[in-house]
């Protein structure tokens, strides 16, 4: 039996890693509830802005936080981009399947461009309170930790206040439930649709910038973040944003106590066994509601 | 024809090199053919089947070198664990559609390269796992002969697999949960037996394909086994080539396959290959998700401004012939 220190260590960054993957599964929620697009290249994104993040620190001298006054608005350009010029002019019949196709193209294409600007070598960044840490209960948490979880949880109320109280958050809802009427009642869905997807790319680079904070990068990083998050949306029902927190934070804890008897490694086949488990006993997720039944 | 192309090609091939890739793009179009019992019959894209092919090639390896079971016969027997090992797998994968099909593809690469890599008392991990040779004493151009002709073999029977099936009763099922799943439902067809059912056949002929692959090339690495770019090598071929026709796969692993030989002679293992093969990947989505051959066709009719039947499964697979021949005419 593990020291009740130990026991609370982990528990404490078990949910501060639960904020983060809550934060970007809500981004890949989103692109599924707009648009039924499973967006494969989103961890890819996420790579991209920790690099982007690491760039600044290593060569501008500044704190990596400040990147995201660029990289935050450029990953919502880009996102509005890729809805409008390449996703909405697919097929509508076949759009699940070949969105994938695409977004997993768009994956390979940055993790090659990574590797080719940056080379494959492991890069860190080095901050002055990089390793500071302070005492809670016995528990060490990690300054930089703790600022990841802070970004993550102020830009998930950010969404959360963005979708529920603003003129914009409706008209995204009601693209979301129901587009057709949504259009007769005067929206303007493939212009909200785009700005929807720049919402949940602009959600990657919150995320990497926090995630370069305190995490060896290298370009094929991205396909250890897709597999958790993909399987964090489908547990906790595809298209439900709620479901999909709750379900970040039980498997982001799952993952970090099982860290304890199992090693790094295995724990996290957790997500894989939670995935199947979802799928076989309850195909539409735990959370989900309507959406994630005929999907 | 393509059977006479398979067996002309190592009398002409000039050296073993040229051979060898012959084997590696042979291999490629088993396994874009036998993914295409899936994707092009069912229309689910799965990204895993390179992982399927790397369970094949594993399961031989280890029933040769752990239970000391004849190369052949190990490799009979893998295709049959795999392939059992399908129904759980198609069980919880096909339960679902579309999206969470894809995802569950992708996760099956990931979570098989994590158990592979970290469970090396028995797989070897990281630092592989040697095969050993099935002709003891052969030199290195019979080899890579003998091969080419266990490939073809499979290639030809995967290929009229398909073709019986394309004829079946059970084919047409299949095409019409591609088509509208909900209605074949409520036509009768029994979609989940039929999905599961051809998912298994699809596993099979790629185990066998990864055995055969583990016999010829003796060194397993779990980083080139589980790796999610065999899958999207084997998707990028067949919809390049054409899911509907039977030989499109054929025709997208030589041009890919070929690409791939030719990248890795010009450039080496750059990361540039991403790239490539990123954007072409994206092209053939957005431009010819039909592939080459239905496209050709149809600018084919079109200049002839010709009047013909709308069933084109036909006239394509007659067109790839053609092409094929007339290529053969061409290069001989």
């Amino acid at each position: 039996m593990p020291s009740g220190a130990l026991l609370l260590q982990s528990i404490i960054l078990g949910l501060l890693l639960g904020g983060l993957y809550a934060l970007l599964a809500a981004g890949l929620t989103l692109y599924f509830g707009i648009m039924r697009v499973v967006m494969i290249a989103h961890s890819a994104f996420l790579i991209l802005a920790a690099y982007l993040a690491w760039w600044t620190n290593d060569r501008l001298g500044i704190d990596p936080l400040l990147s995201m006054v660029v990289t935050v608005p450029l990953f919502f350009g880009a996102g509005v981009l890729l809805q409008r010029g390449l996703l909405s002019r697919l097929r509508p019949v076949t759009l699940t399947m070949m969105s994938v196709l695409i977004t997993f193209a768009i994956a390979l294409i940055i993790e090659g461009l990574l590797g080719y600007v940056f080379s494959g070598t492991q890069r860190r960044i080095q901050l002055g309170y990089g390793t500071e840490s302070f005492n809670l209960f016995g528990a060490r948490v990690a300054v930089v930790k703790l600022i990841a979880f802070a970004l993550a949880a102020v830009s998930l109320a950010g969404l959360y206040v963005l979708m529920k109280r603003t003129q914009f958050g409706w008209a995204l809802r009601a693209t979301i439930q129901h587009p057709d009427a949504a259009r007769l009642v005067g929206i303007d869905t493939e212009r909200t649709a785009g700005f929807g997807f720049g919402l949940g790319l602009a959600t990657a680079a919150v995320g990497g910038t926090a995630l370069s904070l305190d995490t060896t990068i290298y370009p094929s990083l991205h396909w250890h973040w897709i597999g958790p998050l993909m399987a964090i949306i489908v547990v906790g029902g595809l298209g439900s944003v709620p479901g999909a927190a709750a379900a970040a934070l039980v498997l982001g804890l799952a993952q970090s106590l099982l860290q304890i008897p199992m090693g790094a490694t295995w724990a996290q086949t957790v997500f894989y066994v939670a995935l199947f488990a979802t799928l076989a006993v309850r195909p539409q997720g735990f959370f989900g509601g309507r959406l994630a039944q005929r999907f | 024809m393509l059977i006479a192309a398979i067996l002309v090609f190592p009398s002409l091939a000039p050296n073993p090199y040229i051979l060898s890739s012959g084997v590696i793009v042979l291999n490629w179009a088993v396994l874009a053919t036998a993914w295409n019992f899936v994707g092009g019959f069912t229309g689910y894209i799965s990204l895993g089947h390179g992982a399927l092919a790397g369970l094949g090639g594993y399961a031989t390896g280890l029933l040769i070198t752990k239970a000391g079971i004849p190369s052949f016969v190990a490799l009979i027997l893998a295709a049959v664990l795999v392939a059992a090992l399908a129904v759980p797998i198609g069980f919880a994968a096909l339960r679902v559609r579309g999206a969470s099909f894809v995802i569950v593809s992708i996760a099956l690469v990931l979570i098989l390269l994590l158990v592979f890599q970290s469970w090396s008392s028995v797989t070897g991990g990281s630092r592989g796992l040697v095969v050993p040779r099935p002709f003891p004493g052969m030199l290195r151009p019979e080899h890579h002969r003998a091969f080419f002709f266990l490939y073809g073999g499979l290639l030809i029977l995967a290929l009229a697999t398909w073709w019986l099936l394309d004829r079946s009763r059970f084919g047409m099922g299949l095409k019409a949960i591609r088509e509208d799943e909900d209605k074949a439902e409520s036509l009768g067809t029994p979609t989940f037996a039929y999905k599961l059912t051809v998912f298994v056949v699809s596993t099979a002929f790629t185990a066998l394909a990864g055995g055969l692959y583990a016999l010829w090339f003796g060194d397993l690495d779990p980083v080139f086994q589980f790796s999610v770019l065999t899958g999207s090598y084997i998707v990028l071929m067949a919809l390049l080539g054409g899911v509907r026709n039977l030989f499109g796969p054929v025709l997208g692993a030589i041009v890919v396959g070929i690409a791939l030989e030719y990248f890795k002679v010009e450039f080496g293992s750059t990361p540039l290959h991403l790239v490539t093969t990123g954007l072409l990947l994206g092209l053939v989505v957005m431009f010819m998700p039909d592939g080459v051959i239905p496209s050709v066709t149809g600018l084919a009719q079109r200049l002839r401004k010709r009047e013909q039947s709308s069933i084109r499964e036909f006239t394509a697979a007659d067109l790839a012939e053609q092409r094929k021949r007339d290529r053969e005419g061409a290069t001989s």
